[in-house]
C-alpha cells in the first residue's frame, strides 16, 4: 500500500544508513535488490466516493498479504482522469487502470493501448457471471477490461411529494404532458434539469431519441451514419420543443450544475429528474427512502424499451510493466466477496450476476428493470466520438435554452459530424 | 588560459550570466511556440500520427462562429480590465491617507490578491446563482427579480469579468500603494509651495511621478485580459452555449474536450500574435519613455 512508510517511525539515522547504503551500492556497482517491477502493481483509479475508494484500498491491502506484491493506488479527480488519461497511456502506464467500457474503450483499444484480456475472462470463466455484458468489453471478439459498476438511467422523483400532490408516474407522451400541467399547478418545476455541465441536456436527447427513433438509429447518428438534419429526428426536437414551451424544465438551468437540479429535486421544488442512481448523493441520509424512480415515459408504443445504461470498467494498459501481476490483481479484485462491497457506496448495478442482493432498493429495481429492457445504448458521449460529443453537448445545451435556434445548430452539428467522420 | 579568459571577459562574462536564464527562456517559452505553431499546421488528437493540412485549421477558425464570439468576448475583458488600474489608483489614494482605521480598510482591499483565483470564481459564481445567490435576494429585498447572469449569453461575459477585476484591482492599488511610498517629497513640498492642491496636485506633481507604475499596470492588466482563462472555466465552462468563451478557453476546450490539439495550437498562435503585437508597442512606448527620461 502507498504511504505505509509515513506512518513508520522512522530515525534519521535509519534514513542515513539507508541513503549511504544505497549509494554505496550504487558506487561500488553491487546489484542492487530487485525492488522488483514484478512484485509491484501500480493503479490509477478515479474514484470520487470516498467510501469506494477506502474499499479499494482495503481489497488492496488484503491482496498485498495475500500474495506479497505490493499495490500502489493513485486514485485522481474523476474529471482530470479523464484528460490525464491519454498522456498515461502512452507516456508511463499503470499496471490497473479505471475507464468507461463501450466507445470510450474502444477508442484506446483501437490505438493498441489496452492490453488483451481474454485469457483472463478464459480462466476465471468471467462470461458466465456477465452474461450480455461481456458486449460492452468486447473489440472484434476479444475483451479489454472489465465492467465495474454500471449506472441505469431513469426519471427520478420522490414517492413523499408524488403522494402528497396526487400525481401519478407518466407511462406515455399524453400522460407525460398532463403531468407537467399537474405538478406545475401544485407549484413544482415538473422536470429538474442543470445542463451548466453540459451532458444532462444531451441524455435527454438520449432519452427522446430512443423512444422515438429506437437503438439502431440512435447508434447510426451516434456511429456519424445518419445527419444531424435528417428527417428521423425532426419529432425528436418536436417533442422537445414542446416540454420547453410548456415550461417543463428548470429556469434558467445554465446556471445550475446537476447537483444542485437534483438538490431542487431533494427539496420538493421540483417533481422528476432524468439522472442515475448517483442523485442520491444530493439527498440527505434519513430522505433516502423516499428516492425511487421510472423509466422514460413511452412515445412511440411499438418500440421495444431502451434504457440508456452506462458501465463503467477496469483495464490493464498495453504498456504495463507488470501485466502478470495486474491479472492477479484483477481476478482478485473480481471475486464476488471483494467486488460486491466495492459497488456497494455508489449505488451502482453490478456487472456480475453472482453478487449478492444489494441492500440499496435502487440497485435492485435498476437489475429488476434492466431484465425487461430490449438494448441498452450507453450516454451522448460516451458513444458518439469524443469530438462530436463536445459539439453535440454544446448545441443540446443551446437548444434548451433558445429551442428557435434549432435549425442554425442542427447545420452546426451536422457540419461537424461532416469533418469528424470525414463525409 | 588565464590570458585567454583576459582578452574574452568582456563578453564571456555577460554570456556565461545570461546563458541560464536564456537556456531556460528558449526551452520553455520558444521552442514550446514553435512547437505549437509547428502543431497548428496537423491535424491532430494528441497520440495518433500528426496529419499535415497546412494552414487547414486556420481556414476552419476563421469561419468558425466561435471564434468571433471568443475574440469579442476577449476585447470585453480587456476594455473592462482597463478599468482596474484608474479604481486600483484611486484606492490607493483612498487608503494612504494618515486617517484612523486605514490600516484596516488597506489590508481588507488586499484580500482578493490572498484569495486563489479560483475561489474567487466560485464565490462569484455562488453571489450570482439565481434564487439563492446573493444577487437574488439583494433584488428580492428590493421586490425585483435577479436576472440569471450567467446564463443570459449578453450578460454572462460582463458577469465574468467583474468577479475578475476584484483581485485585479487589488493588484493595482498594491503597485500604485508602492509608487505612492516612493514619491518625491521635495517635489510635493515645491508644489504645495506653489499653491497646488487636490485634483492639480494629484495631476500635475503625482501622477507624472508614477507613470513607471501605471506602464506596468496596464501590462500586467491587458496580458492578465487575454489570458483570462480561469475565470471563465470555474464560473461557466465557457457557457451558456460557449457565449462566454474567451479565445484561451476555447482552446483548452477543443485540444482537452474534443482532442484537436492542432486546431487548439492554431487558436493559441493567433492569441500569440494578438500578444505580440501589444507586447511590441508597450516595449517601444516603454524604451521611448525611458530614452525621454534619459
Amino acid at each position: 500500500m502507498t504511504f505505509k512508510w509515513i506512518e513508520k517511525p522512522s530515525t534519521r539515522r535509519n534514513f542515513l544508513k539507508g541513503a549511504g547504503g544505497v549509494s554505496a551500492a550504487v558506487l561500488t556497482g553491487f546489484p542492487m535488490p530487485a525492488l522488483s517491477q514484478s512484485s509491484e502493481v501500480t493503479i490509477i483509479s478515479d474514484e470520487n466516493n470516498a467510501d469506494a475508494l477506502q474499499i479499494l484500498r482495503r481489497i488492496a491491502a488484503d491482496f498485498e498479504k495475500q500474495s506479497g506484491t505490493k499495490v500502489v493506488i493513485n486514485n485522481m479527480d474523476h474529471e482530470a482522469h479523464k484528460t490525464a488519461i491519454r498522456n498515461y497511456l502512452v507516456a508511463g502506464a499503470p499496471d490497473v487502470c479505471f475507464w468507461f467500457s463501450g466507445n470510450r474503450m474502444r477508442a484506446f483499444v483501437n490505438r493498441g493501448l489496452f492490453d488483451d484480456i481474454s485469457d483472463l475472462f478464459e480462466k476465471e470463466k468471467y462470461k458466465d457471471v456477465l452474461g450480455a455484458t461481456t458486449g460492452a468489453v468486447t473489440v472484434d471478439g476479444k475483451q479489454y477490461g472489465l465492467p465495474t459498476g454500471g449506472t441505469m438511467w431513469g426519471m427520478f422523483y420522490r414517492k413523499d411529494v408524488f403522494a402528497e400532490h396526487g400525481l401519478t408516474v407518466p407511462a406515455t407522451w399524453d400522460e407525460f404532458l398532463a403531468y407537467g400541467q399537474k405538478s406545475k399547478a401544485a407549484g413544482l418545476i415538473p422536470v429538474s434539469i442543470g445542463t451548466k455541465e453540459l451532458w444532462p441536456a444531451a441524455g435527454w436527447f438520449d432519452q427522446m431519441n430512443l423512444r422515438i427513433n429506437g437503438l439502431d438509429k440512435h447508434f447510426a447518428l451516434m456511429n456519424g451514419k445518419m445527419a444531424y438534419t435528417d428527417p428521423a429526428l425532426k419529432p425528436v426536437f418536436d417533442h422537445w420543443e414542446e416540454l420547453i414551451r410548456q415550461g417543463f424544465f428548470t429556469p434558467d438551468q445554465t446556471s445550475f450544475g446537476w447537483q444542485e437540479a437534483g438538490a431542487f429535486l431533494a427539496q420538493k421544488k421540483a417533481g422528476m429528474m432524468n439522472l442515475g442512481a448517483f442523485v442520491k448523493a444530493t439527498f440527505p441520509e434519513q430522505d433516502l427512502e423516499q428516492l425511487t424512480f421510472a423509466p422514460f415515459p413511452k412515445i412511440d408504443a411499438a418500440l421495444d424499451r431502451y434504457e440508456e445504461f452506462s458501465v463503467n470498467s477496469v483495464h490493464i494498459p498495453a504498456n504495463a510493466k507488470n501485466k502478470a501481476g495486474a491479472r492477479e490483481f484483477l481476478a482478485f479484485f473480481y471475486q464476488p466477496e471483494n467486488f460486491g462491497p466495492y459497488l456497494e457506496p455508489g449505488g451502482n448495478v453490478p456487472p456480475r450476476n453472482d453478487l449478492p442482493a444489494s441492500k440499496d432498493p435502487l440497485v435492485n429495481a435498476a437489475v429488476e428493470s434492466l431484465k425487461t429492457v430490449a438494448g441498452t445504448s450507453q450516454y451522448y458521449d460516451r458513444d458518439t466520438d469524443p469530438d462530436m460529443a463536445q459539439a453535440g453537448l454544446v448545441g443540446f445545451q443551446e437548444f434548451m435554452a433558445k429551442p428557435e435556434r434549432r435549425d442554425a445548430i442542427l447545420q452546426r452539428l451536422e457540419g461537424t459530424r461532416r469533418r469528424i467522420f470525414k463525409i | 588560459m588565464t590570458k585567454l579568459w583576459r582578452r574574452h571577459r568582456w563578453w564571456l562574462t555577460p554570456t556565461l550570466l545570461i546563458l541560464p536564464a536564456a537556456v531556460l527562456f528558449s526551452v520553455v517559452i520558444l521552442a514550446s511556440a514553435v512547437e505549437s505553431l509547428w502543431i497548428s499546421l496537423h491535424e491532430w488528437d494528441g497520440f495518433s500520427p500528426m496529419v499535415w493540412i497546412g494552414l487547414g485549421n486556420y481556414r476552419e477558425l476563421f469561419a468558425d462562429p466561435q471564434f468571433y464570439v471568443s475574440l469579442k468576448n476577449n476585447l470585453i475583458w480587456l476594455v473592462m480590465f482597463m478599468l482596474a488600474p484608474p479604481l486600483g489608483l484611486a484606492i490607493a489614494l483612498l487608503v494612504s491617507q494618515k486617517i484612523r482605521g486605514m490600516r484596516l480598510l488597506k489590508s481588507l482591499f488586499f484580500i482578493p490578491l490572498v484569495l486563489a483565483s479560483v475561489a474567487v470564481g466560485v464565490v462569484f459564481t455562488w453571489v450570482y446563482t439565481p434564487e439563492f445567490g446573493l444577487l437574488a435576494l439583494i433584488f428580492r429585498t428590493f421586490g425585483a427579480t435577479a436576472p440569471a447572469v450567467l446564463s443570459d449569453e449578453n450578460f454572462v461575459t460582463f458577469a465574468v469579468v467583474i468577479a475578475a477585476l476584484w483581485p485585479q484591482i487589488a493588484f493595482c492599488m498594491v503597485l500604485y500603494l508602492a509608487g505612492l511610498n516612493n514619491l518625491s517629497e521635495d517635489l510635493i513640498g515645491a508644489g504645495r509651495v506653489d499653491g497646488a492642491r487636490g485634483w492639480n496636485m494629484l495631476r500635475h506633481i503625482v501622477l507624472p511621478q508614477l507613470t513607471q507604475v501605471t506602464f506596468i499596470a496596464i501590462a500586467v492588466t491587458v496580458v492578465g485580459a487575454l489570458r483570462s482563462f480561469d475565470m471563465v472555466s470555474v464560473m461557466t465552462s465557457g457557457g451558456p452555449f460557449g457565449s462566454s468563451e474567451v479565445l484561451a478557453y476555447q482552446m483548452f476546450e477543443q485540444s482537452i474536450f474534443s482532442y484537436r490539439f492542432g486546431y487548439g495550437a492554431a487558436i493559441a498562435s493567433v492569441l500569440f500574435v494578438i500578444m505580440a503585437v501589444f507586447i511590441a508597442w508597450y516595449l517601444t512606448r516603454m524604451i521611448r519613455a525611458d530614452e525621454r527620461g534619459g
